[in-house]
C-alpha cells in the first residue's frame, strides 16, 4: 500500500499516512471551502488500510490541529469513527491529539471528540510529539 | 474626487470597529483576512482562547456567506449577492469583542433562516452542544459544501446570545446581519 502525503496550504493541514510504520499524522489548520473534498481521499485511504492491516500492527493517529472549522470537524469525526470501529473489532488503534496547553478552546475541541469515542485517546501538550 | 476616508474612519471608530472587510469574498481572501485578524489580535496581546474564538467566529461567518453565494450561483441576483458581504470585528468596553457580518439574501430564504436562528437563540449551551453533536454524526452528503453546523458553533462560541436582523430591501432581497461576541477576561 502506498503512503499518502498531502502538502499543507493556508487552510488545509499536511497529511502523512505511512502504512509501514502505522502512523497517520495530520498537522495544521483545517478550514477549506469544501472539507469533504479534502477529507474524502483520506477516508478512502483509511478504509483500504484498515481492511488490509495485520491484526498485530499498532496504528497511531497523531493530530496537531490548532484550528478546525465545523465542516472539517464533521469529516474528522467520521474519520475517527472509522478508527473506533477498527478498535471495536479488536485492532490496535490509538489517537494522540496534541494541543496548546494554554488554549482552553483547543483543549475543549479535543475533549469533545474524545467523549464520543471508545478507542484509546490521549490529549497531549503540543511540542511533546515526535 | 477624493474619498473622505476620515469620515469612514470616524464612522468605524464610533461603532468600535477595529477591522472591516467589505465586498466580494473568496476562500483565498477568507484565509488571508483570517490570518490578518489573528496577527492583529496577537499584537494586542489577547489571550489565546479569545483569539481562537474570534478567529473561529470570523471563519464560520465568512464561510457561511461564501457558501450561500456559491449555492445561489444560478440566481439572477447572484452578482448583487456576491458584492454584498461585510464582516467587522469590533471592541466595546463592557461587551468585549464582537464579530458582526452582513450580506444580502433572497427573500425566499429569509423565513427559514429566521426560524432556524430563533430556534438556536432560545437554546442554552447544553442544548446547543447536544444539537451540534447530533449534526456532527449525521451522514456526510458528498455534495454538501457546509455541514449545517456553522450557526450552532457560533451560538456555542458566542459569549452572549446571537443577535440578528433581516431587513427587506424591497427588491426581492433582504439584508441579513449577524452578531456574536467574545467577552475577554479583562476586556
Amino acid at each position: 500500500m502506498n503512503p499518502l502525503y498531502v502538502e499543507s496550504t493556508k487552510s488545509t493541514p499536511e497529511v502523512r499516512f505511512d502504512p509501514a510504520g502505522g502512523t497517520l499524522v495530520i498537522t495544521g489548520q483545517s478550514y477549506p471551502e469544501n472539507a469533504f473534498r479534502f477529507y474524502e481521499p483520506l477516508m478512502n485511504w483509511l478504509d483500504d488500510y484498515l481492511e488490509h492491516m495485520k491484526q498485530s500492527t499498532v496504528v497511531t493517529i497523531e493530530l496537531h490541529l490548532p484550528y478546525v472549522n465545523t465542516s472539517s470537524t464533521k469529516c474528522l469525526m467520521h474519520l475517527l469513527e472509522k478508527l473506533d470501529k477498527a478498535f471495536a473489532s479488536g485492532k490496535k488503534v490509538e489517537v494522540r491529539w496534541y494541543c496548546d496547553e494554554e488554549n482552553e478552546a483547543e483543549q475543549e475541541c479535543a475533549e469533545e471528540f474524545k467523549e464520543d469515542l471508545q478507542l484509546p485517546f490521549a490529549i497531549l501538550p503540543r511540542g511533546t510529539g515526535a | 474626487m477624493m474619498i473622505d476616508v476620515l469620515e469612514v474612519q470616524q464612522a468605524l471608530r464610533a461603532r468600535g470597529i477595529l477591522i472591516c472587510f467589505s465586498g466580494r469574498l473568496s476562500q483565498a481572501l477568507i484565509a488571508e483576512y483570517g490570518e490578518a485578524v489573528k496577527s492583529y489580535l496577537e499584537t494586542e496581546h489577547r489571550p489565546q482562547n479569545e483569539v481562537y474564538n474570534i478567529f473561529s467566529l470570523f471563519i464560520e461567518q465568512t464561510q457561511n456567506i461564501n457558501k450561500y453565494n456559491v449555492a445561489k450561483a444560478d440566481s439572477p441576483h447572484h452578482g448583487l449577492l456576491l458584492y454584498s458581504s461585510i464582516v467587522t470585528i469590533g471592541k466595546q468596553e463592557e461587551a468585549g469583542y464582537m464579530v458582526c457580518s452582513g450580506n444580502l439574501i433572497l427573500n425566499e430564504d429569509a423565513e427559514a433562516l429566521q426560524t432556524y436562528l430563533d430556534s438556536l437563540i432560545v437554546m442554552d449551551k447544553t442544548e446547543l452542544k447536544a444539537l451540534y453533536k447530533m449534526k456532527l454524526k449525521a451522514e456526510i452528503a458528498p455534495e454538501e459544501t457546509g455541514a449545517g453546523l456553522g450557526l450552532i458553533d457560533m451560538a456555542r462560541k458566542s459569549s452572549t446570545k446571537l443577535e440578528y436582523s433581516i431587513v427587506d430591501q424591497n427588491n426581492g432581497l433582504s439584508f441579513f446581519t449577524l452578531k456574536a461576541t467574545v467577552r475577554g477576561v479583562s476586556a
